[in-house]
């Protein structure tokens, strides 16, 4: 009896031992990741309040001494040419992500729709159509893509820009909102036509508040795709007053060399539309992402 | 309220017919009941009748009007589905509601539709909640709310009870078979649970393969099915069919089994077996109909016994005969063993008997 009742604990501390020392192995390895990913954009935040002397000393001043806003200052001053030129740049990648993201949207849901819904000849070819385009890498179609916005009389003009982000962008939102219509009975509808909508109604007022997560998964998707994109904009605009900001920043700080602070402030306000988006409708996002894995 | 009648109904998918010259009429006020295995054909008549899907050939009205063309929403129609197909995002009353606000109906008018429908289902206190929120007998009542409030010409229902659990699968058949009674509306309920169909309907159409196979009162298709299929179909456990090879001699007809044994024919059953196309001949017979001796008596056929299946009122004994398998049910009182020999006997009046080729049933006249 003692020996069973002395046994029986044993054996389950042991047993607790073992998952536990899986569990900290696990967070031992996401702590890992965390600095991985978060100690570069910390370094980021501090090069960006330093003075130009401070960033260039050796070994660096792990906190600035002397913190200093300066940067910021000199950037969102439209006074000088600097300032002038950060703005316009913010303003050109702000307008180019959103008519992306707007016009993928528009084009992606119906026909996210139509793919999830309708039978009609050529839908498997059509289909794996629009992922080809996925298949291979985007520098591919950087020499046609601009022959042909050269024919179309579109080079150094944001359309360029747009139509390309939107050949990348599409295939993706498409794959993504066809999985989620696909998550949705057909018979809600059914039961909005009878109970007397038409086809249309029963979309709008059914189904896309139903796909609301993911629509604005796929807006964020494009959004963020088109907001860092460097090559096609690099190639497709050569006008200072057009570039968008990852270019922009670029050729702005070759410049001037060694203005680390300015760069890094300049990143960081880069960073800050997608990160704000993200945190707004990460809730979405998430909800997207896991849509579909089990079912309701 | 409006009768339905389905003229040469036919729909196919490329070469394959799913439903094949259904013709039918369903009166005014009536509850008929679509039955039959699953693949049928059953579901595909119903989203015919409600236009969800278009018809291939021949006529559907409601009412007085033929509405072959008609979308969905101009047939006057309501339709409660197995999951339910509640909107995800709206209350129980916003679900009530859409089908009126889709109708323009005044906002006072559609509250107090509401309301009453909330009423008379009894759920009142769950109007503010969304359907994740209910258990699937509120959700199936919700769904019977929204068919309900609109007043609708016809109600359809596709297998609406077969997502439930049995319990309450029992108590809302009666529900459902209560609302019909009150509001004698004309019901279309498609389900593949024959016992529903029997239960439930003032007739029922079988259907199997795309075909409507018959089309009765469950008392008459139960009593008199038209073919093998129907007879083995409708009935729990199923009725019992046992091939046998029909013979007359010096004026007697009688059916020998590849067993040796062989059943003399009344003068009526007789005259069913002329009627037949080939000598073989299908004998059918409900558990109810045959009778189980320990010993042989003039009349019986020897057969074997395989289960026996006790169920408290009744014990169920399926019995090897002739290659078939025979239900037999008997008192609880009486003992058998599996593989212990047993002797049937068939209750002539109340046997049925199939041409062995066209498996239709033979009829005396």
């Amino acid at each position: 009896m003692s020996t069973i009742a002395e046994t029986a604990p044993r054996g389950q501390t042991r047993r607790r031992m073992r998952v536990d020392g899986w569990r900290w192995g696990g967070r031992i390895f996401l702590v890992f990741m965390l600095l991985y990913t978060a100690l570069p954009m910390i370094w980021m935040l501090l090069t960006s309040i330093k003075s130009g002397f401070a960033a260039m000393q050796f070994p660096p001043q792990w906190w600035p001494d002397e913190p200093t806003l300066a940067s910021y200052q000199k950037l969102l001053d439209p006074q000088n040419s600097v300032g002038q030129d950060f703005l316009r740049f913010f303003w050109n990648s702000l307008f180019v992500s959103t008519a992306t993201t707007i016009l993928s949207v528009i084009v992606a849901v119906p026909a996210a729709y139509a793919f999830s819904r309708f039978r009609f000849p050529g839908r498997n070819f059509l289909f794996f159509a629009v992922l080809l385009r996925n298949m291979f890498p985007a520098v591919i179609f950087l020499v046609p893509l601009f022959i042909l916005m050269r024919m179309l009389g579109l080079v150094n003009t944001h359309g360029s820009l747009i139509l390309t982000y939107l050949t990348f962008g599409l295939p993706l939102a498409i794959w993504l909102l066809k999985g989620f219509y696909d998550n949705i009975p057909v018979q809600l509808e059914q039961a909005a036509r009878i109970d007397g909508a038409t086809r249309f109604q029963a979309f709008i007022l059914i189904v896309m508040p139903l796909s609301t997560p993911g629509i604005i998964a796929t807006a964020i998707y494009s959004f963020i795709g088109a907001w860092n994109e460097y090559i096609y904009a690099y190639t497709f605009l050569s006008k200072n007053e057009q570039l968008t900001l990852p270019v922009g920043i670029q050729r702005f700080f070759s410049e001037n060399t060694t203005d680390f602070p300015g760069l890094m402030a300049a990143s960081f306000m880069m960073s800050v539309p997608v990160v704000v988006l993200f945190l707004v409708l990460q809730r979405y996002f998430v909800r997207a992402l896991t849509e579909g894995a089990v079912k309701h | 309220m409006a009768h339905v009648v389905l003229k040469d109904l036919v729909k196919t998918y490329g070469g394959f017919k799913a439903v094949n010259n259904v013709s039918l009429t369903v009166n005014d006020g009536e509850f008929v009941a679509l039955v039959g295995p699953s693949g049928c054909g059953k579901t595909t008549t119903l989203n015919l009748v409600a236009g969800l899907i278009p018809i291939t050939s021949g006529d559907i009205v409601i009412g007085d009007r033929v509405v072959n063309d008609l979308d969905p929403k101009d047939r006057d129609i309501a339709m409660v589905f197995q999951n339910y197909a509640l909107y995800p995002q709206k209350s129980v009353y916003k679900n009530l509601a859409f089908p009126l606000q889709m109708r323009k109906l005044p906002r006072d008018e559609i509250d107090k539709k509401v309301k009453d429908a909330a009423r008379v289902l009894d759920m009142t206190h769950l109007l503010e909640r969304k359907p994740r929120e209910l258990s699937g007998g509120q959700q199936q009542r919700v769904a019977l709310g929204r068919a309900l409030v609109r007043d609708p010409a016809v109600f359809l229902m596709d297998e609406p009870l077969s997502n439930l659990d049995a319990k309450l699968r029992v108590q809302m058949r009666s529900e459902i078979k209560r609302f019909h009674q009150d509001l004698k509306a004309t019901i279309i309920y498609v389900t593949h649970d024959q016992l529903e169909a029997v239960t439930m309907a003032d007739k029922m159409a079988v259907m199997n393969g795309g075909f409507l196979q018959q089309y009765d009162s469950p008392a008459q298709v139960f009593a008199h099915p038209m073919n093998m299929f129907v007879a083995s179909f409708i009935g729990s456990p199923a009725m019992s069919l046992i091939p046998l090879q029909a013979s007359t001699a010096n004026g007697n007809t009688v059916l020998t089994s590849a067993e040796g044994w062989t059943l003399e024919l009344s003068p009526r059953n007789a005259r069913k077996v002329a009627e037949a196309t080939t000598k073989k001949v299908v004998l059918g017979a409900r558990h109810s109909t045959i009778k189980l001796h320990k010993s042989a008596v003039p009349g019986s056929v020897p057969a074997k016994a395989y289960t026996v299946e006790p169920t408290g009122d009744v014990t169920f004994v399926q019995a090897f005969l002739s290659g078939a398998i025979v239900n037999v049910s008997v008192p609880p009182t009486i003992a058998v063993a599996p593989d212990e020999q047993i002797w049937l006997e068939f209750d002539q009046e109340r046997m049925h008997l199939f041409d062995g080729e066209t498996e239709m049933a033979l009829k005396a006249d």
